[in-house]
């Protein structure tokens, strides 16, 4: 059977639900987004006008837990990468919130460009398990206020993937649509297709921003798929225990779910969580630590509670360097996940807590995937698989090297073939230079830049959409 | 009673003793610039050497800054007779369309441990509040925290708007994508990278009388 890990028991989730239920009852949620309020109280919420808080009832929850989809496509540039929720097995999101790369070439810590930012696409691209990308974050340039829509269209220009933004400004939105529009050709395969999708966070502890949320509201008709992702920080933004941590995060995503479904029922959500963990010796946020991973696989098993897809953030490190601490950290936040069945997890990609792009890592996180979706497939138990007259056929002592079973399970799934370990002799590994682990992952990025980008749009697209990030730049600049 | 029970009470993060323990060393004639020095803003000082260090964690760090507070109200009515002034005033906060507040308020904590006024002006400050506050409280610092690449000019916004004002507050930046070489390019007075590091450039800029 496959492998199956289990954070929380039966009795364990409904108590989370109640829990969270109760702080929506009787402390609720604060709105700084008066169109927000409005909604809350229009669908029975008690609000207070003068604090802005909405008190959300369990009927509310209910309600919108029915008009919240089950399942649907996440649709990527290039149909055969289109991410279906819910998944058997965890996919990967690229992980480029950061403002900060690793220049590939000099090991230097330096701003994010736009070239990062390309390259990163591509080089995931050819991961397999890649499912959905995050675009690169910036600081500099000369066009501040067009560099998210540059950004974001970059990444359909230098990836098959589904995008997923993490929206900022609401005259973004038009540029955006146009671009999927001369992508796909009309604009009825924009709303149908769902290539983009945006990242909604509440404001730990129980606060939804004010600009933000409007904007999410704005856009709401183009039924975009909206990832739900609070992230209280156990100890600093959340209570100092992983259970009240937990059961707070999921209030706030109960009560984004209930905006959301409230404002225009059947949404697509993505019901997922970025919680961390305080580094208590400088305040910091952690999300490589394995309470962060308790954290967020739990609440992916609060998602299929209540049935909707979800996201989860895993496969991360505080690691400021590629090396032992952000493997060792990167592996123990997807193992959780993917054993209990997290639909996708958010984390590939970057070092420094989300803080650093490492092309690299990439690779490295591409293999820690391979080798958990390996634990998770488990032991297959069917019949094909009972070689007991291969056994009889021996008998004891010789060898099973050449049985026909041998010859065609060797290259099968069952024996994971990870493309960056060394499993040469001492003299053989000598012989190459004794290459490690790292070192094999910049051969394979370097491979991947230096042939040409697969999967390329059309040239006339590829003018459509630079001719859209002129004029984005002209008139937001 | 000494004032070494007012520093311990601050290290062992005794916040029901310190009223007590600084009013004693009031009725027993210590000067009160004494109580003030080697009592509390010592203490506050360890206190940071150790979170420097690792040895102490921040809510360790909070609860002390908050004992010390305690201590520091017993005393203020005295420090205005004897016309003892604050180490200097810091208008802080994080910038317009920016809600982090998590990096700035620890910076505000240990400022204000250090003798410093605090003047915590929030989250999503706008270049005029920031403005506008510096002048009413003539401060001698402003301390700005930026978290997301969006809202990072507003700090070079706002230092703009300060040398068009002739204001001469002096400028520290900070925040996770912030680092020196943006904080050259905008003309700010200081950056570092965490809270101690904030208190040392302060105190660099704001040199004790
Ligand atoms: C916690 C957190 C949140 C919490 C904030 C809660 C709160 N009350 O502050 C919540 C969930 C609300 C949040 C929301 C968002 N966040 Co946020 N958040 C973080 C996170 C994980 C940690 C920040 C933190 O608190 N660190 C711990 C403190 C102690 O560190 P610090 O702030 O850096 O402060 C230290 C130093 O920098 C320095 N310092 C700080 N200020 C100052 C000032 C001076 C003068 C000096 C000298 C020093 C100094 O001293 C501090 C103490 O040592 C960061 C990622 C990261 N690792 O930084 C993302 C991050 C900053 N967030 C990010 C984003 C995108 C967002 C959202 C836009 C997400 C969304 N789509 O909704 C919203 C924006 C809300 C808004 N308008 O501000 C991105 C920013 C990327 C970018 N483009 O710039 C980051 C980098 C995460 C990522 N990789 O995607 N976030």
């Amino acid at each position: 059977m496959r492998v199956q890990c289990q954070i929380l028991s039966e009795d364990e989730k409904q108590r989370i639900h109640t829990e969270s239920l109760k702080i929506l009852e009787q402390i609720g949620v604060k709105f700084l987004s008066q169109r927000a309020l409005k909604i809350m109280k229009d669908n029975g919420a008690k609000v207070d006008d003068d604090t802005g808080i909405a008190k959300i009832s369990a009927e509310m929850v209910e309600q919108a837990l029915k008009t919240a989809p089950k399942s649907f496509v996440l649709g990527g540039r290039d149909p055969a990468r289109n991410v279906e929720l819910p998944r058997p097995t965890a996919g990967y999101v690229l992980d480029l919130g950061g403002v900060f790369t690793r220049d590939f070439k000099t090991g230097e810590r330096r701003y994010a460009t736009l070239q990062d930012n390309n390259d990163a696409m591509r080089v995931f691209d050819e991961m397999a398990l890649s499912s959905v990308v995050w675009p690169h974050s910036m600081a500099e340039g000369d066009t501040p206020n067009s560099n998210a829509i540059r950004l974001v269209l970059n990444s359909f220009m230098y990836s098959s993937l589904h995008v997923q933004d993490e929206f900022s400004e609401p005259e973004e939105v038009p540029y955006i649509y146009e671009a999927m529009a001369a992508i796909l050709g009309s604009e009825d395969a924009v709303k149908q297709r769902k290539l983009y999708s945006v990242t909604y966070c509440t404001l730990a502890p129980l606060v939804h921003e004010g600009g933000m949320c409007d904007a999410y509201l704005d856009m709401i008709e183009f039924e975009a798929p909206i990832l739900i992702y609070p992230m209280p920080c156990t100890g600093s933004t959340g209570p100092c225990s992983l259970f009240s941590n937990i059961a707070m995060g999921n209030a706030e995503a109960l009560s984004s779910l209930v905006l959301f479904q409230m404002a225009h029922p059947g949404t697509p959500l993505i019901f997922g969580d970025a919680s961390g963990s305080t580094d208590f010796a400088s305040g910091g946020f952690l999300e490589g630590s394995p309470e962060m991973v308790l954290m967020t696989a739990a609440l992916g098993e609060m998602a299929r509670f209540y049935g909707l897809p979800n996201t989860q953030q895993g496969c991360q490190t505080d690691s400021k360097e590629p090396g032992p601490q952000a493997v060792m950290e990167k592996l123990v936040t997807t193992l959780p996940l993917v054993l209990s069945g997290a639909d996708l997890v958010q984390g590939p990609g970057c070092l420094e807590t989300s803080g650093c792009l490492c092309l690299e890592q990439i690779v490295i996180d591409e293999e820690i995937g391979g080798l958990c979706k390996r634990i998770r497939d488990g032991i297959d138990f069917s019949a094909a698989k009972n070689l007991y007259d291969d056994v009889a056929q021996i008998g004891p002592s010789g060898h099973f090297l050449m049985q026909d079973s041998t010859l065609e399970a060797c290259r099968s799934d069952e024996f994971y073939a990870p493309k960056l370990f060394d499993r040469h002799t001492f003299e053989r590994w000598s012989e190459l230079g004794r290459p490690d682990t790292y070192s094999k992952a910049r051969e394979r990025v370097e491979e991947i830049l230096a042939t040409p980008q697969k999967n390329p749009l059309p040239d006339d697209v590829i003018g459509k959409l630079e001719e859209i990030m002129r004029k984005a730049d002209e008139e937001l600049n | 009673m000494s004032i070494e029970d007012i520093f311990q009470s601050i290290l062992q993060l005794k916040r029901g003793e310190i009223a007590d323990l600084v009013q004693a060393e009031i009725d027993a004639k210590t000067d009160v610039g004494v109580i003030l020095e080697q009592g509390l803003i010592n203490a506050m000082g360890e206190v940071g050497n150790q979170f420097t260090e690792g040895k102490l964690f921040v809510p360790e760090m909070l609860r002390a800054a908050e004992t010390m507070k305690i201590g520091l109200e017993v005393l203020r009515p005295l420090l205005v007779e004897a016309d003892i002034k604050p180490r200097g005033t810091v208008v802080i906060g994080t910038v317009a369309g920016d809600l982090h507040d998590i990096g700035k308020n620890l910076v505000g904590m240990m400022l204000e441990g250090a003798g410093f006024t605090v003047v915590d002006l929030g989250v999503d400050v706008a270049a005029k509040a920031f403005l506008d506050a510096a002048g009413e409280h003539q401060a001698e610092l402003v301390a700005m925290s930026a978290l997301l690449t969006t809202t990072m000019p507003v700090m070079a916004d706002c230092i703009g708007r300060f040398k068009e004002a002739n204001m001469n507050s002096r400028i520290l930046i900070g925040g996770a994508p912030v680092n020196q070489d943006f904080a050259i390019k905008i003309s700010a007075d200081g950056y570092s990278s965490d809270a101690p590091g904030a208190v040392e450039l302060a105190k660099k800029l704001v040199p004790a009388q």
